[in-house]
């Protein structure tokens, strides 16, 4: 029983991280139409600009969080107007963008091997050892805190795609742009300002993630093909719908190991993936877009 | 207001626009009638700034509108109702009113333009936290003319309103594009198949064929011609 309440709060802990980073691809597929390979190296990126900021300058991963956002924020609204503009988009244009991002993606490794070299890094702080009970159970100061910002990130983008006009105006051009030039919003804008949002969420799982986990530049890649687990488990609809698929994730991930042994961990996600795929096409709740 | 001065439009190498040339004067309803395949589409397009024409010109309050881009055009009053309303589904009724006011000039205005809009329409009202893609034919396209109005429109463009809607929801279509033109002071550019309700509801008309200004006159006397009575009523 004690066993159960471990993993369940393990869990829960988790999801928030993975809906961090799936939003981040989600959004962007759902806006775009471009699946952004590079969300890899921008979680990578996130991971070591924290480390660097900690390391050099000395300040705290979760202060430096207006800092990784932003610098990733810009770095995808340059990649945007620089590159991914220039591409066909939808299905016709799904292999031009898919090697493009790829290219991206591996260019940002190999920058990251030569600047930082391929060793393990972590970002340690004075309370990374530091854990609190919760259910009983004792966690990490990190996990926790990794989950709060989770949420807090989630529930600001939640409001500001439905409550503000250019989160509405994000809405509508994932549904339907050519009436969004009808009434005046610029469909362009939408799409560099969509791109710098999803990069700022793979800044931000990045970050996160540092503070848990230990990276090295490959890092990224399984976070990848989770967030892809994520966003078909969930669907485009919404931030709801991200953040179910994330728990589903996490919780089949950490109850797996009650029955299989923990090298196989990483392949419960993808089993999952199948599963659905053959049995609800659609996702688990339905194929709105932004609702 | 608008001035169309003998634009070609193409699709990639096929020709839609042949020299086409079109006029609304402020305050008229001007028609532009044709079958289907005939370019008005394209032509209502090209105004709104989704195809650009090749060559040519549209001017706007004797102003170029080519170098224009299209989402500064709703800023200058100009909105277009398209054909099949093209709303965003899973959107409230409400949240495509909103948006139709995106710009600078409206969203001041939102408020008293939602509930001008909604008195217009009180069906509006009673779905606006409906999402848009579970209303029926009719009430999608007063969602996409309230949308229309949301932006403050001085010329408004109407893309087959009429299309699959039933003969009563017809009606009512063109009895609200007459209020809009008497009660609001709209300047209106309507484009129908519906070449007889679109006459009468106008006073001059265009009609097109395969991409080029076949006849043009004023609205009684287009439905008086032989040639046309012929080839589009069936008399």
């Amino acid at each position: 029983m004690e066993e159960v309440t471990r993993l369940t709060v393990s869990s829960l802990l988790l999801a928030g991280l993975y809906a961090v980073m799936a939003y981040g691809l989600g959004l962007i597929y759902g806006v775009l139409r471009v699946v952004n390979l590079a969300h890899a190296g921008m979680i990578m990126g996130g991971a070591y600009l924290t480390w660097v900021l900690h390391g050099r300058l000395g300040i705290d991963p979760y202060l430096s969080i207006p800092v990784v956002m932003g610098a990733f924020f810009v770095f995808g609204v340059v990649l945007y107007k620089g590159l991914v503009r220039f591409l066909p988009r939808g299905a016709a244009g799904g292999g031009q963008s898919l090697l493009l991002l790829f290219g991206v993606w591996l260019l940002m490794r190999n920058a990251a091997y030569l600047l930082f070299s391929g060793n393990d890094q972590a970002v340690r702080t004075g309370y990374s050892t530091q854990g609190l009970r919760l259910l009983g159970v004792s966690v990490s100061v990190n996990r926790v805190a990794v989950f709060v910002i989770a949420l807090i990130a989630l529930g600001a983008l939640h409001f500001f795609l439905t409550r503000t006009y250019l989160g509405k105006a994000i809405r509508a051009v994932a549904q339907n742009p050519d009436s969004c030039l009808l009434v005046g919003i610029d469909v362009e804008r939408v799409y560099a300002l969509t791109f710098g949002i999803g990069s700022a969420l793979g800044g931000l799982a990045g970050l996160l993630l540092s503070t848990i986990f230990a990276f090295n530049p490959s890092s990224g890649a399984v976070e990848l093909l989770k967030s892809f687990v994520v966003v078909v488990l969930g669907g485009l609809g919404s931030v709801v719908g991200i953040a179910l698929g994330a728990l589903v994730l996490a919780f089949a991930e950490s109850f797996s190991i009650l029955v299989l042994p923990s090298f196989l961990t990483a392949a419960v996600g993808f089993v999952l993936l199948v599963i659905v795929l053959v049995l609800r096409p659609g996702g688990l709740f339905g194929q709105r877009v932004l609702g | 207001m608008l001035e169309i001065d003998d634009i070609e439009v193409y699709y990639g190498d096929a020709q839609a626009i042949f020299g086409l040339s079109l006029e609304v004067g402020e305050g008229e309803v001007v028609t532009l009638v044709g079958s289907n395949g005939a370019g008005k589409t394209t032509t209502l397009r090209a105004v709104a700034g989704i195809r650009a024409p090749r060559s040519g010109d549209i001017r706007f309050e004797g102003e170029s509108l080519l170098k224009i881009p299209p989402h500064e055009r709703a800023e200058r009053g100009i909105a277009l109702v398209p054909e099949g309303r093209e709303l965003w589904p899973q959107m409230s009724v409400r949240e495509n009113l909103e948006l139709g006011a995106f710009g600078k000039r409206a969203r001041g205005r939102v408020e008293e333009s939602l509930g001008q809009v909604m008195s217009l329409f009180p069906r509006l009202e009673e779905r606006a936290d409906q999402l848009a893609g579970s209303l029926s034919g009719g009430e999608q396209q007063m969602c996409a003319i309230g949308r229309a109005l949301m932006s403050k429109p001085r010329l408004l463009m109407f893309d087959e309103p009429s299309l699959g809607l039933a003969p009563i929801l017809v009606r009512q279509v063109f009895e609200t594009v007459r209020h809009l033109h008497a009660d609001e002071g709209l300047t209106i550019l309507l484009v129908e198949q519906n070449l007889r309700k679109a006459l009468e509801s106008a006073d001059r008309g265009y009609v097109i064929e395969t991409g080029r200004i076949k006849t043009e006159g004023p609205s009684k006397e287009l439905l008086q011609d032989e040639t046309i009575r012929s080839a589009y009523l069936g008399i």
